[in-house]
């Protein structure tokens, strides 16, 4: 047996008619069961809905005003769809005044539609208090809020619809705010009770596709919890940025840095005269690029060998030169075997212009008298029976790591720009403070 | 352990689930009724309950702190600034909470032994003083304010319940809360005082299933 089973047969009905008993007009009641007072959509009377009985609390004859979202209007905001049903007109006793709209699902409960210069937040009463992190920062629900304004004053100037506690012209809370870019807390008081509200940033096109309100130019100065249009502009672009710089990181050292050409091996002669060769053609192709040339001299021992370089554009006949020696020394003393030198040598010609160019290299083997192994005349390590020989290997590219840099400055750039904006954006933002620093924004009365 | 009986005023089957729940409203005629030893005796008659929209109703399940619960009773109060429901809900193994739920929001609430309460304040709120809204008081090891002291009246009940709740019956509530959710409400009815524990919770985190139906209004995706 289900007892309840006609209570469910049928969904039960979304609101309760009745009668204005000031003027007469029909009122239906959207939150029947949570309403405490209605202002009477006709005239403006408030009337008191808890007992069946429906009481007059306030006359009033005037005409209702126009609002921007009608009571009754539905929007789905955030997945979830509210009915505007109640209206509030507050003001800091009568200066700076702003909207707030309530909204009701009996599903979700109530929230909070409040339309201050210029902006839309979506308000929801907390059931949780916030603690304090810091003297002037508060925390809830992993989010940290910096005190904005304090000592305010909200009073009621005009209600209209449905509200679930008593409502009336006149009334005031003391109010406070603290702000993160993208939400505030609120903080009101009464003699009664501390309520307090996080109020979320709805960015006006959210608002436009909800409940058909029309768009606003962004307020300037910036609201307390408006998020900056540079920030996740600036996220996003560093995000893009390290991207585009790894990968031409990547690029440079696949295709440029590393790559060695024009590579010979030659023999060097046991009599030790110079000898000269000729490598290329090699092709540079950049404006300007250095040239790096490196050698190596694996029989090296006891002895040196002079290396020049000389760097002829085909065409012009221009030369660029550079020096280089490879040297090493062997032997044992009291200590043990020791060995000095390298038989490796690197040089480099900066700023070689674009052409077809041939590679001069005049070398020459030297042998170190005094070697010990060898105080007998001879060819030392120069010795044909040793096959000694040098490799040559030239290198450009040294050039990408210039454009790479002119690749940074122009990622960089725009982002150093937005970064500006987003500066100072955040900075009109908190000069708006009670707590701002002095000096930053003419609204301090000191 | 549930038990059928009819109802002496119009003999209509009524159920008893619990024998710690002996008080119910017959589903038919509103009768309040009390079962004892001797039988099922009619004590009064509830008012009607006024009409609201509320997404709970009676039979309504679902699951919180891994137990799952029925919704098998309702009492409406009212105070001078407006009315709310508290919904008891009967779990699976055999204990019971109250579901109390105020302008869109609910509070789980279990009763506790008065013996355990030692605070000063509360024990002084017990023996007839009133509430001083804003002490402090430490329940268990949780810290609580006093937010809110009233007379309530019951305005109607439905379903089974641990006691008769007539129409027009007056008690003195205090609302007891917490820095993070944690509430608690002591209710004193002259002499006897009773005190419940517990914390906010969203009607997503109970897992509602068979919530009420409103006409207009989609269920919600955690009902599904």
């Amino acid at each position: 047996m289900q007892p309840d089973a006609a209570i469910r047969a049928e969904p039960a009905p979304a609101t309760r008619a009745l009668t204005c008993p000031s003027c007469g007009g029909g009122v239906e009641l959207r939150a029947a069961g949570y309403t405490v007072h209605v202002a009477c959509q006709y005239c403006g009377s408030i009337l008191d809905v808890t007992d069946p009985q429906v009481k007059l609390v306030t006359a009033y004859h005037q005409a209702a005003a126009a609002l921007e979202i009608p009571l009754g209007t539905r929007g789905v905001l955030r997945g979830v769809e509210w009915e505007v049903i109640g209206y509030l007109q507050r003001s800091e006793n009568g200066a700076y005044g702003w909207d707030e709209y309530l909204l009701f699902n009996p599903y979700h409960g109530y929230r909070w539609l409040v339309y201050a210069r210029g902006g839309w937040s979506l308000g929801e009463q907390l059931t949780v208090m916030p603690d304090w992190v810091a003297h002037d920062q508060l925390a809830v629900a992993g989010e940290i809020f910096t005190h904005f304004y304090a000592d305010g004053v909200a009073r009621v100037d005009y209600v209209l619809g449905e509200f679930f506690w008593r409502v009336a012209v006149g009334e005031t809370v003391q109010t406070a705010d603290w702000a993160r870019p993208g939400a505030m807390l609120s903080r009101e008081e009464n003699a009664q009770e501390i309520s307090w509200t996080r109020n979320e940033w709805l960015p006006s096109k959210e608002m436009q596709q909800a409940f058909g309100v029309q768009r606003d130019p962004l307020p300037w100065p910036p609201l307390p919890h408006q998020p900056s249009p540079w920030g996740d502009w600036l996220k996003t672009g560093v995000k893009i940025g390290l991207v585009a710089f790894a990968f031409l990181l990547l690029f440079a050292f696949q295709f440029g840095g590393t790559r060695w050409d024009a590579a010979g091996t030659f023999p060097i002669a046991a009599d030790g005269r110079e000898q000269s060769v000729t490598l290329g053609p090699i092709t540079l192709r950049s404006r300007y690029q250095s040239v790096h040339l490196r050698a190596e001299v694996p029989r090296l021992e006891n002895g040196w060998l002079d290396l020049d370089y000389s760097l002829v554009d085909r065409k012009t006949q221009q030369v660029y030169e550079a020096y280089g020696a490879a040297e090493r020394y062997s032997g044992t003393d009291s200590d043990g075997a020791w060995t000095e030198g390298d038989r490796r040598t690197a040089v480099s010609i900066p700023s070689v212009p674009a052409g077809s160019y041939d590679l001069v290299v005049d070398y020459k083997g030297n042998r170190w008298s005094n070697a010990p192994s060898y105080l007998d005349s001879g060819a030392g390590w120069m010795d044909a029976a040793n096959a000694p020989q040098v490799t040559v290997e030239v290198r450009q590219g040294a050039v990408y790591a210039s454009n790479l840099w002119l690749a940074l400055i122009l990622i960089a750039a725009p982002l150093l720009f937005g970064l500006f904006r987003h500066l100072s954006f955040e900075s009109a933002r908190k000069g708006e403070s009670d707590f701002a620093p002095s000096g930053s924004d003419g609204d301090d009365d000191e | 352990m549930s038990q059928h009986l009819p109802c002496p005023n119009c003999g209509a089957d009524v159920v008893f689930r619990s024998p710690a729940l002996p008080s119910r409203v017959c589903d038919y005629c509103r009768s309040l009724l009390v079962r004892s030893d001797s039988g099922v005796i009619k004590v009064g008659e509830a008012a009607a309950l006024p009409f609201d929209v509320s997404p709970v109703q009676i039979g309504m399940r679902g699951r919180i702190d891994g137990k799952g619960f029925e919704v098998i009773g309702r009492v409406r109060w009212a105070w001078t600034d407006g009315a709310w429901n508290e919904w008891l809900l009967l779990f699976e193994d055999g204990g019971n909470a109250w579901l109390g739920e105020a302008m869109g929001q609910f509070m789980l609430l279990w009763e506790r032994s008065l013996g355990q309460v030692r605070s000063p304040a509360l024990r002084g709120i017990v023996k007839g003083q009133d509430a001083v809204i804003g002490t402090e008081v430490q329940l268990d090891h949780q810290k609580l304010v006093i937010a809110d002291a009233r007379e309530v009246v019951c305005v109607a009940a439905e379903g089974e319940l641990p006691f008769t709740a007539p129409s027009g019956w007056k008690l003195y509530s205090v609302d007891l809360r917490g820095q993070h959710g944690e509430c608690a409400t002591l209710q004193r009815d002259r002499g006897e005082t009773s005190v419940y524990q517990g914390r906010y919770v969203t009607l997503a985190e109970l897992a509602p299933r068979g919530m009420r139906a409103i006409e207009g209004w989609t269920l919600p995706a955690y009902a599904a």
